[in-house]
């Protein structure tokens, strides 16, 4: 509370209110406990407001130490009577004006855009929520240290007018530092990433940050961007990305891939998604060891590609869900440029989720189906087969119940560990080894999953949240580019099918979520990668 | 599932760069390795992969999971030797003659070669064979790359450049020269039968005569020798345009843009190669010229601003006199 001697100036009734009579009701701290005084939970009457400014235009009132006592008493009961108010029915008030505070950095057009929600407030509880929403919001643009929305009295002569005065404070150190673990789509496995973030650097609410990676699946990236919330009247945040990307895949397909490449975040919301990704791509051998069809794909490709995603997810977890329906799609258009000579494709994937709550035990049966389909466009497109990252792969160590988004792994089968294979290059005359394969993926894969999870009977796994799961997964991968769609038959693909089942124990942590399963093989071709046993498997929040 | 090497016969393939020029493939790394299977009539077929331009495993020589790398064993000639494929050099291993031959070709004149391609010509040849089939920013940033290596390779600075140059040629012309006075008449280099020696020879010959630009100094001391014209004409002929016709379709693994002829008959070398020359002479009196009428400019400028920089202020003397005056 300000110093009551303070004398009122002349100002205009609109700018900052009497000090005296500034009785702000702040936002985030409804639920909160009140230290900071009296004074902060105090609620203004509309009315009562005009009375007591005209009060107070004449001349400085100065109340005696013991007249706060009875000021006190007085301002709770008009509290309390506005609530009661409250409680009765909508009590009507509209915004007048949203005054922004202690932004030095941060162009006041970033925080406004965020307040658009105060406009269409018609009633004080409308009004709280949307302060609260709009305190969210610009707590979620992590470059303020502290949001605090009061709620003041519009000007006396405009009854049921509220003024909004949005206070923040710029954050004192933009440059911070964290480790995590992820679990990103395209990297297919779970990644450990350090990255440094430097917040608002120009005052647009911009977020740089440089982040190295490391992936399970032998892959390494280093890159560095860009989060704009509002660029220039676009309505979702843009973001920009400049990645050196390499991933190592010599053990499974005898190549390595190093990617070079900027991608932009066009449009992203709920549900909606899209990217544009310029790459300059280079696929080499270094162990000489390649089989031909992947000898064939070595070289350097320049990638321009727009991918479409829209993610609808109404389970109630993502890392173990009891309940709902979840349908991913998305869409990946490459050869964006007039250039003949680029990488062109069409890709395709989708992702059906289903979870039943059975009632007992907490238990749930989840029921997953996925397919993705890829082939190249332009001249000779039949005979031409996708290039090998744009291909599907089946296996891996990432459970196939957290991994939405399209067909990526089976249970008990390692990375890259089914499809299509080739002999790898034969040396010195030896016999052929039948690991010395490579897996050179396909262009159409499908996979289906049952899962029922329960808990278990003792109270300690259950309060940890540890649960045990049986399953049972089936998936294929298959060639149709080069001329082989005219030997494909649906029943084919139905005949070789490889599957599993299993039985599991689930447990989640902050970062992660790790099973322990015994993997049964049911089906599997001569050169797929799987084994029946005890498998573990990481897979990272999304 | 699927073994897909398995399908395939023993034929053997030879995957190589694309296409240009009139030649079945015109890099001159991987022609000698074609010449020299057709001149042990070998059976093989013909493929290219015109995305990996700066790789040093093509030309690589494949059957079913059998691979003979260029990067291995010395290349892939040396390989097939070795491993009892293809060898036509069987009785010439120690004949010093020989082998000194081998030496000059595989160091003078490949030097001459990677040169003449990437640093003396303006490039354009070399762009043409290696990234025509690359997207336009990702084949600049390798032919630049391709540039600055093949400098260090060589040792060429800025302050040497002119004289590393006169020294390749030079060793160029010293080199046709031996191999021209080897040839004589005959139809092959050594014992009139082929050799690997006449492959990559020949492949050289070709390159220089077919690939590289009219204007190109290394191939006006080439065809200075008529002997060594005739025995690449007759050749080409023998084995790659009869051949052409009669040989089963070949494989493209990327599609290739359309490749451009050139005349072979007519040859011509003096006059294009002085003008070079005395353009470069002419340049640099141009150049002296220049900077000597930039330096008078400059003087005239400065001489301009410090006289009548002081008369204007003489005259802005007076004005404040005649101010004084004025208001006085």
């Amino acid at each position: 509370m300000s110093n009551p001697d303070s004398v009122p100036d002349l100002t205009p009734p609109n700018s900052k209110p009497d000090p005296e009579h500034q009785k702000p009701f702040s936002t985030n701290e409804i639920d909160e406990e009140d230290d900071d005084g009296d004074d902060e939970n105090d609620v203004e009457d509309d009315e009562e407001d005009e009375d007591e400014n005209d009060g107070v235009s004449g001349g400085p009132n100065r109340p005696k130490p013991h007249s706060r006592e009875t000021r006190f008493r007085s301002e709770k009961l008009k509290m309390d009577s506005l609530l009661q108010r409250m409680k009765t029915g909508p009590v009507s008030v509209r915004i007048h004006d949203v005054i922004i505070k202690g932004n030095t950095k941060t162009k006041d057009h970033i925080i406004e855009a965020e307040t658009e929600v105060l406009n269409n407030v018609g009633s004080m509880q409308e009004l709280l929520k949307a302060s609260q929403i709009v305190n969210l919001r610009l707590q979620a643009l992590e470059i303020f240290d502290s949001v605090k929305i009061t709620l003041d009295s519009g000007p006396p002569e405009l009854p049921g007018t509220a003024n909004v005065i949005i206070e923040v404070v710029e954050t004192t150190r933009p440059l911070s530092g964290q480790i995590g673990a992820y679990t990103k789509a395209e990297a297919r496995s779970s990644t450990v990433e350090g990255s440094l973030k430097y917040k608002n650097l120009f005052g647009y609410g911009d977020l740089w940050d440089g982040s190295l990676a490391y992936g399970y699946d032998h892959s390494a990236e280093l890159s560095a961007g860009v989060f704009l919330p509002r660029f220039k009247g676009l309505v979702t945040p843009v973001t920009a990305r400049a990645y050196l990307l390499s991933q190592d895949w010599l053990q499974f397909s005898s190549y390595k891939e190093r990617s070079m490449g900027l991608s932009l975040g066009l449009f992203s919301n709920q549900h909606h998604e899209v990217t544009y990704n310029l790459a300059w791509r280079t696929l080499t051998d270094p162990s000489q060891m390649s089989s031909r069809s992947v000898r064939r794909q070595l070289g350097h490709n320049l990638l321009s590609s727009l991918k479409y995603t829209f993610k609808f997810d109404r389970r109630n977890s993502s890392m173990r869900p009891t309940r709902g329906y979840a349908f991913v799609s998305s869409t990946q258009l490459g050869g964006l440029v007039p250039d003949s000579r680029s990488l062109r494709f069409l890709r395709q994937e989708f992702d059906l989720r289903y979870a039943i709550p059975l009632g007992f035990y907490h238990a749930a049966l989840n029921f997953g189906f996925s397919g993705g389909v890829v082939f190249p466009w332009g001249n000779g497109f039949s005979s031409k087969p996708p290039s090998l990252p744009e291909r599907f792969f089946l296996g891996g160590n990432v459970s196939p119940v957290c991994a939405l988004g399209g067909p990526t792994t089976l249970w008990g089968f390692k990375t890259r560990g089914l499809g299509p294979t080739e002999p790898k290059r034969r040396v010195n005359n030896e016999n052929t080894d039948p690991s010395g394969v490579d897996f050179l993926g396909g262009d159409l894969a499908v996979t289906a999953l049952a899962d029922l999870s329960f808990d278990l009977p003792f109270r300690w796994f259950r309060e940890k949240g540890i649960h045990a799961h049986v399953f049972a997964c089936a998936g294929n991968v298959t060639k149709l580019t080069e001329f082989e769609y005219r030997n494909f038959s649906v029943q084919k693909l139905v005949e070789s099918l490889r599957s599993s089942v299993g039985v599991g124990l689930v447990v989640p942590t902050s970062l992660f979520r790790m099973e322990l399963n015994y993997c049964y093989i049911l089906k599997k071709f001569d050169h797929d990668r799987a084994k029946s046993g005890a498998w573990l498997t990481f897979s990272a929040a999304t | 599932m699927e073994q897909v090497g398995e399908r395939e016969s023993e034929e053997f393939t030879l995957i190589a760069r694309k296409p240009y020029f009139d030649l079945p493939t015109a890099c001159p790394v991987c022609l000698p390795l074609f010449i020299y299977l057709k001149l042990a009539h070998f059976p093989f077929r013909l493929s290219f992969n015109s995305i990996f331009p700066d790789s040093d495993q093509i030309p690589y020589v494949e059957s079913g999971t059998y691979v003979a790398y260029n990067n291995e064993n010395g290349g892939v000639i040396e390989r097939l030797k070795q491993d009892g494929i293809v060898d036509l050099d069987s009785e010439f291993h120690s004949v010093p003659d020989w082998v000194a031959m081998k030496a000059m070709i595989s160091s003078w004149l490949a030097d001459a070669m990677m040169y003449e391609l990437w640093v003396g010509s303006d490039g354009k040849s070399a762009c043409k064979i290696y990234y025509s089939d690359i997207s336009w920013p990702i084949g600049k940033v390798l032919f630049l790359k391709q540039v600055y290596s093949v400098k260090q390779r060589l040792g060429i600075t800025k302050d040497n450049a002119e004289q590393r140059e006169h020294e390749i040629y030079k060793r160029a012309k010293i080199a046709y020269g031996a191999l021209s006075t080897r040839l004589g008449d005959q139809n092959f280099l050594f014992d009139d039968r082929p050799s690997s020696l006449d492959a990559t020879f020949l492949g050289h010959v070709l390159v220089t005569l077919h690939a590289l630009p009219e204007t190109s100094v290394l191939r006006s001391k080439l065809l200075e020798h008529n002997n060594i014209v005739r025995y690449a004409d007759k050749l080409k002929m023998e084995l790659i345009e009869s051949s052409s016709s009669s040989s089963g379709p070949q494989i493209h693994s990327v599609p290739s843009s359309s490749t451009p002829k050139r005349g072979p008959s007519n040859w011509s070398s003096k006059p294009k190669s002085k003008p070079k020359r005395e353009k470069t002479e002419e340049e640099k009196k141009f150049k002296r010229r220049a900077k000597y009428f930039l330096a008078a400019q400059l003087l005239a400028v400065l001489l301009f601003l410090s006289v009548m920089g002081g008369s204007d202020a003489d005259d802005m003397e007076l004005d404040d006199e005649d101010e004084g005056i004025v208001y006085g």
